[in-house]
């Protein structure tokens, strides 16, 4: 722990136990309890309810895949194009057993998280043998072998889909349960990135990050902190995708394999401040927030995906390092966003 | 005889398929920047071909005269706009590759918004045709495109190897800071190879127009394709990117012939996959550390 405590130290404008700890937990508490009361607090205020939950569950779902990627493309810096296989394989791994021998994909929760981290284990093992470009290339090329792969598969329906029975629930409340279990998937991908943002793991990432030969001569095993970092950052990704699948109640490949999924959790970590704990958190909130007052002024439309692209080139060239970390860097972080 | 055939109908698409690499590993050799949106500025040369066929009824060989240049224009004022901001940036390789990520999407959804995602082709006379050699038949339209292609990189070959901006960029591909101390202005360098690239891409854009239909989120199947290619023949080796090109493309053809059309991108993958893993240099590649 030692050495996580010297850190703590040389991090900028982040000395130690700071005076703004107190605010934090108190941001924190208020955090919770409002995430965990939505759906009821959300009665009385808004007329459409179930699209509020929704919009409720899908901002849920961003935070737990983009404070996910983040562990790997952010702390690591290793950035992955290819985590939509994840979300897939947490997807169809729940769809299946929800399929084939009726288990609730609530239940199946942790085991899809862990046949998307066994997953991510394999394919760190592989793709992280090259490194920076080559990197970014082989990734995209997971993605479509992956793709490829589930479109001709048989057993799953291949590119037609697999169709889920119906979650039997009162039509009102029906998203309600979708969005406390996917609360569950974006509390667990914060605690996580919290745990290893504050853990000798994450220093040996962030050690990577910078310059992978020194760290390795500093004694860090730098292939396996790459791998488990990217074994890791499959967990949530894949809780997520079997909520996901199992609230659209039909599953095709493209859902979960398109580009622009990958993209999203991307620039969600880029634009809140990559390799910082709650900037994937703001910029799913804020990306989510505004692609959703996006579609309903003007519909949906090709132009969304214009808009992503636009924010991603903009933010890359004039705030590479998001919005906490360029608050940081200004001394203006307020504490309660101070997580690292 | 059957074999021949299939052995040629994939040179003839290899040779293509070279001329759309041939750009992206000139861009990575002189910038080592991988451009992920290279397949998309292909896809914008295939719609403009496409309109100005539609319109005006121009033959999308000689439309390869308006979207060349257009697109040469296009690649430097990009370049300026976007390049020399990250140029001092520590990570520089991961935001040019996550920038030109951020520019496909942008180019995707303008296509799709002007164009809707409805297939689109581009059908002169020759499209439907072919020649026969023989038992051997070939199609027109890839006889005519590998052509080109051949010609104009025999073209960007000379340019390399007899101009003094050749030599320029020749040089800034092995060694950078070199160049620079030898008096070559690498911005300017940088700026014609990203002209350059994009000009390729603006023909071969215009060739894949009467060759295969488009709709706007092809691109990503391309730009996989491309990468395999590149990747093969070793990233900023034009050389390798041509027999890379020629070799996958004979490969694809073999596999959709013996297995079925649906595997046949399997072929660039897997390339892509176990190249990357066994030997990330690719076959001709200067020993950059990637």
């Amino acid at each position: 722990m030692a050495v996580v405590e010297q850190r703590e130290q040389l991090v900028e404008g982040s000395p130690g136990r700071k005076p703004g700890s107190r605010s934090r937990w108190i941001a924190l508490s208020l955090t919770l309890a409002l995430v965990l009361l939505f759906p009821a607090i959300a009665v009385p205020i808004f007329d459409s309810y179930t699209y509020v939950i929704q919009v409720g569950m899908l901002v849920l779902m961003w935070i737990s895949m983009s404070s996910s990627w983040n562990i790997l493309g952010g702390f690591a810096g290793y950035i992955s194009l290819g985590h939509g296989v994840f979300f897939a394989v947490g997807g169809y791994s729940a769809g299946l057993a929800l399929a084939h021998w009726g288990i609730s994909p609530f239940w199946f929760l942790p085991l899809a998280g862990l046949a998307a981290m066994f997953v991510g284990f394999l394919a760190g093992l592989i793709t992280l043998r090259t490194r920076g470009p080559a990197f970014i290339v082989a990734t995209i090329a997971m993605l479509f072998l992956f793709l490829l792969w589930f479109d001709n598969w048989e057993f799953i329906g291949a590119s037609s889909g697999l169709d889920l029975p119906l979650f039997e629930f009162p039509v009102r409340w029906l998203k309600v349960p979708f969005y406390y279990a996917m609360a569950l998937s974006a509390i667990g991908a914060v605690y996580l990135s919290y745990r290893v943002a504050h853990s000798k793991f994450g220093l040996g990432l962030r050690a990577i990050s910078q310059d992978e030969t020194k760290a390795e001569v500093a004694g860090i095993n730098t292939r396996w902190y790459k791998v488990w970092a990217f074994a890791l950052s499959a967990i949530f990704i894949g809780t997520a995708g079997a909520i996901y699948g199992y609230s659209l109640t039909h599953l095709r490949p493209l859902t979960f394999f398109a580009i622009a999924v990958a993209a999203r959790m991307v620039l969600m970590a880029i634009i809140g401040g990559r390799g910082t704990v709650a900037g994937p958190v703001l910029g799913a909130i804020l990306i989510i927030g505004v692609n959703e007052f996006a579609v309903r002024q003007m519909g949906e439309s090709a132009l969304n995906i214009v808009f992503t692209g636009a924010i991603l080139v903009v933010a890359l060239l004039f705030f590479p390092e998001g919005i906490v970390g360029s608050l940081r860097r200004a001394g203006k972080l307020p504490a309660f966003l101070d997580w690292d | 005889m059957q074999w021949v055939q299939v052995v040629v109908l994939g040179l003839l698409l290899g040779g293509v398929y070279a001329m759309m690499a041939s750009g992206l590993t000139l861009l990575f050799g002189v910038m080592r920047v991988v451009n992920l949106a290279h397949a998309a500025f292909i896809l914008v040369a295939s719609y403009i071909t496409y309109v100005l066929f539609e319109n005006l009824a121009l033959d999308p060989m000689v439309s390869l005269f308006v979207t060349l240049p257009l697109m040469f224009v296009m690649g430097v004022v990009l370049y300026l706009l976007l390049f020399p901001r990250l140029e001092d940036s520590p990570r520089y390789v991961e935001m040019t590759v996550l920038l030109t990520f951020g520019l496909a999407l942008i180019v995707e959804g303008m296509l799709t918004f002007t164009f809707t995602g409805i297939f689109r082709s581009v059908r002169p006379e020759y499209a439907t045709t072919s020649m026969n050699v023989g038992e051997i038949f070939l199609p027109t339209s890839q006889v005519y495109a590998s052509l080109i292609s051949f010609a104009l990189l025999i073209g960007l070959w000379l340019v390399l190897r007899y101009t003094k901006t050749g030599t320029a960029i020749r040089a800034t591909m092995q060694n950078r800071a070199a160049a620079q101390i030898v008096g070559v202005n690498v911005r300017r360098v940088s700026a014609l190879a990203f002209g350059i690239g994009m000009a390729l891409a603006g023909a071969a854009g215009s060739l894949l127009s009467f060759m295969f239909p488009f709709f706007p989120a092809r691109h990503w199947q391309w730009i996989a394709l491309l990468l395999a290619l590149i990747v093969l023949g070793g990233m900023g080796s034009i050389k390798g990117a041509v027999i890379g090109a020629l070799l996958l493309a004979v490969a694809s053809a073999i596999v959709t012939f013996t297995i079925g059309p649906t595997w046949s991108p399997i072929t660039f993958y897997l390339t892509l996959f176990v190249i990357l893993l066994i030997r990330p240099q690719g076959l001709f590649g200067a020993k950059v550390r990637l």
